[in-house]
């Protein structure tokens, strides 16, 4: 068992590399993210779409991988994963975020409340300031982030949304019980 | 899947094992006790889990090879109180000796 | 008592007080979900919960390294090699586990650097302890298995139960250097993550509860060591066989490849099947015994292990574990659900027991070790537990139909299945059985230092010998 685990861990961590064959690269956040269905794979895969710089830049992979690095360190700083889910890890008292850059929630409530005029500038705003920005009961409380630590977050949850997690959640967005 | 097919397959699932526990127990407690009447309220239960297995496969929508390992992993159920217990026996048999 | 058994009962109480921590930390994170104003900026669900998750697994860990402390002399006939070692080291593991705590409580998170990983909070689920703190682990697990492998090479004695322990202390002390680092990429991050998680509660950890209860058996039943060695090896093999590839059943979702949704839900499909091998064998020896023991508490315990073993990982991870339906309960209370039941039947329960069996010989009570509150407390923590898993499924499922099968997995969708009246009452009835739980607790506490007391003062007391 264990010979077929070692096997398979070489070829998952291939796999799963930033630039391997389910994980794109983080300079993706150059573009536009998409999440449609797969006839061949039987459930939704991300899609890579054209040109789309994050506040207004386009990163070259060296500073991509730089917001990915701090991006990260503030999501384990602030102990994120002790709230949140992350491909559907870690706790369940606030949403899972795998697919939170492609939330409807950023156009629809946040970018009015912020009064910003990209959905990344809302979760911008709104991850300085989450006391400021309620939409429920349960809040999210103010983890102190820095300008520069929330640009980070809002570029790693974009490179996050991208990656290739098998169809999980399946149908994000497109369905609702509202309908 | 829909919510029907969730919570229907996960139940009959978890029944699934829960039966064969019920079958593990009951056929444990009855070989203890030599008691034939809880022997056969043991293989009840293991009839009940043989019932749950073909309902899985009848109506579930899970794919055709998964119904296929749960339908063998069902089977195998069977086997294994009378395989432990007669290992038991055997164990504390030589271990007598 | 060898010094070795002493430190074990030092072992054993800090693990009760910690057992303690760990329920009020749940009581606390439980309550957000019924009034989430709580402590709101001051101190929020995740601060509740990592103190929650972390005690978890310090008192189990406490537990195990406790029990091994108490039978190893035994094993082997003599004083364990470097105790002194050991025994400096368990108070320098309960002030750093002291520190760890308060800098949770006061200081919370910093700011993202590496200063941040090293002293205050590395926040990845389990292991937020600061690295610092994971190499004080480190130090008191490498003094833990050098004290008993030493031990054994002084003694030039081996025996089956050991050598199974020995070998299964190797592979769950490496998986522990997953706590030190830092990775950028998540699902690289995840993978590791779950090898130390998984095949700590569902490979080495089981091992080694294995061999505890097979030591458990030999003092409890008087049960032949050859036969808790054939049974243990069986046993072994089978949670292994499973297991190690069971571990797929964490990899369906986490970018890495689909074939993992296969391997992972067939092997994980298989794990219970030793359980219910278990569940017979428990049966088995409370049968040959004719349920009579002189240790009750003890002997209920075990079989509550059995049981709960069997139900909670066994049963639960089964209606969850096919990626058809675990793409609807991922990420829900559902798995806490599960995990509430697994770690308590896995581990919680065999822990308790072995704290009955020393208690026993520590009391000088060889004939007599029974007392009232220790059904009291047996019937509240099952039946707390068992309520609080009743309460989360019902949650979990409302989640997994309105949040993941129907909503779409959007903010919305988790607003909406959270606001669900099914899922108010799983939360409810949650945080009311967790109050039973904590009673029972209580009641635990209480007959850990009562019971076998006034049986002792009425016989002259007398330490059992090794």
């Amino acid at each position: 068992m264990l010979v077929v685990l070692v096997i398979l861990t070489i070829d998952s961590l291939q796999a799963t590399r930033a630039g391997g064959r389910q994980v794109p690269n983080y300079d993706v956040i150059n573009q536009h993210i998409g999440y449609a269905a797969s006839e061949s794979r039987g459930f939704e895969v991300p899609v890579i779409g054209p040109a789309e710089p994050l506040f207004g830049t386009t990163n070259s992979l060296q500073e991509a991988t730089a917001l990915m690095d701090r991006g990260k360190l503030v999501i384990q700083s602030r102990a994120c994963m002790d709230c949140h889910t992350f491909f559907g890890n870690g706790a369940y008292y606030a949403p899972d975020l795998t697919k939170a850059w492609l939330d409807p929630a950023w156009s629809q409530i946040w970018m009015p409340m912020t009064g910003a005029k990209t959905r990344e500038e809302a979760m911008l705003e709104f991850l300085m300031h989450p006391d400021q920005y309620p939409t429920w009961t349960r809040r999210m409380p103010d983890l102190h982030l820095s300008h520069a630590e929330a640009q980070a977050v809002v570029a790693y949850l974009k490179w996050m949304s991208a990656v290739d997690t098998n169809g999980f959640p399946a149908h994000f967005g497109r369905i609702s019980t509202q309908n | 899947m829909n919510y029907v097919d969730i919570i229907a397959t996960s139940t009959a699932l978890g029944l699934i094992v829960l039966a064969g526990g019920a079958y593990g127990v009951l056929y444990a407690v009855g070989m203890t006790q030599s008691s034939r009447s809880l022997e056969r309220a043991s293989y009840a239960c293991y009839a009940a889990q043989l019932l749950l297995v073909l309902a899985v496969c009848l109506a579930s929508p899970l794919d055709v090879p998964w119904k296929l390992f749960i339908a063998v992993s069902g089977m195998t159920y069977g086997f294994i109180p009378p395989a432990t217990w007669r290992l038991l026996e055997k164990l504390h048999h030589d271990g007598v000796r | 008592m060898y010094r070795s058994q002493k430190l074990a009962l030092r072992y054993f109480a800090a693990a009760i007080a910690l057992f303690g921590v760990m329920t009020a930390a749940g009581l606390l994170s439980a309550y957000y979900y019924i009034d989430a104003s709580l402590l709101y900026n001051v101190f929020d669900f995740h601060m509740a919960k990592i103190l929650h998750i972390n005690t978890l697994v310090i008192w189990l860990l406490m537990g195990f390294i406790g029990a091994v402390y108490w039978f190893l002399p035994k094993e082997l006939g003599r004083e364990v090699v470097g105790i002194w070692l050991a025994e400096l080291l368990f108070y320098v593991f309960c002030v750093a586990v002291a520190i760890v705590a308060v800098v949770f409580i006061f200081v919370q998170y910093g700011r993202a650097d590496q200063f941040s990983m090293w002293f205050i909070n590395q926040g990845r689920k389990y292991v937020e302890a600061p690295r610092w703190a994971a190499a004080g682990i480190v130090v008191v697990v490498l003094t833990f298995v050098y004290n008993v492998t030493a031990t054994a090479w002084q003694a030039r004695k081996m025996t089956g139960l050991l050598g199974v322990l020995i070998l299964d202390l190797v592979p769950l002390s490496v998986l522990y250097l997953d706590a030190f680092p830092q990775i950028t990429n998540m699902s690289h991050d995840l993978y590791w993550w779950w090898w130390l998680v998984h095949m700590w509660v569902e490979a080495t950890w089981e091992v080694l509860i294995g061999c505890l209860m097979a030591w458990s058996l030999m003092e409890l039943m008087g049960t032949s060591r050859r036969i808790v060695e054939s049974w243990l090896y069986i046993e072994v093999m089978l949670v292994l066989g499973t297991g190690i590839l069971g571990l797929g059943h964490h990899y369906f979702w986490i970018g890495t490849p689909q074939y993992w949704l296969t391997i992972g839900g067939f092997f994980s499909a298989l794990e219970p099947l030793p359980l219910l091998g278990m569940v017979v064998h428990a049966v088995y020896d409370a049968g040959a015994h004719h349920m009579k023991t002189s240790n009750r508490p003890a002997f209920y315990w075990v079989l509550a292990e059995a049981f709960g073993n069997f139900i909670g990982a066994g049963v639960w991870g089964f209606m969850m574990t096919l990626p058809q339906i675990n793409m609807y309960s991922h990420g829900t209370q559902w798995t806490v659900s599960h995990g509430h039941f697994a770690f308590w039947g896995a581990y919680g329960c065999g822990v308790i027991a072995i704290m009955y069996l020393v208690l026993q010989q520590t009391r000088g009570a060889a004939e007599h070790f029974d007392s009232r509150a220790w059904k009291w407390s047996f019937g509240l923590l099952n039946l707390g537990l068992v309520g609080m898993v009743g309460g989360l499924l019902v949650a979990g499922i409302t989640q997994a139909i309105y949040e993941r099968a129907q909503g779409g997995s959007t903010l919305q969708a988790f607003v909406v299945a959270s606001e669900s009246h099914w899922f108010h009452s799983g939360m409810y009835a949650r945080l009311f059985f967790g109050m039973v739980f904590a009673i029972g607790y209580l009641v635990l506490v209480y007959d850990l230092l009562a019971i076998g007391r006034r049986a002792a003062a009425a016989a002259p007391a007398r330490m059992a010998p090794a």
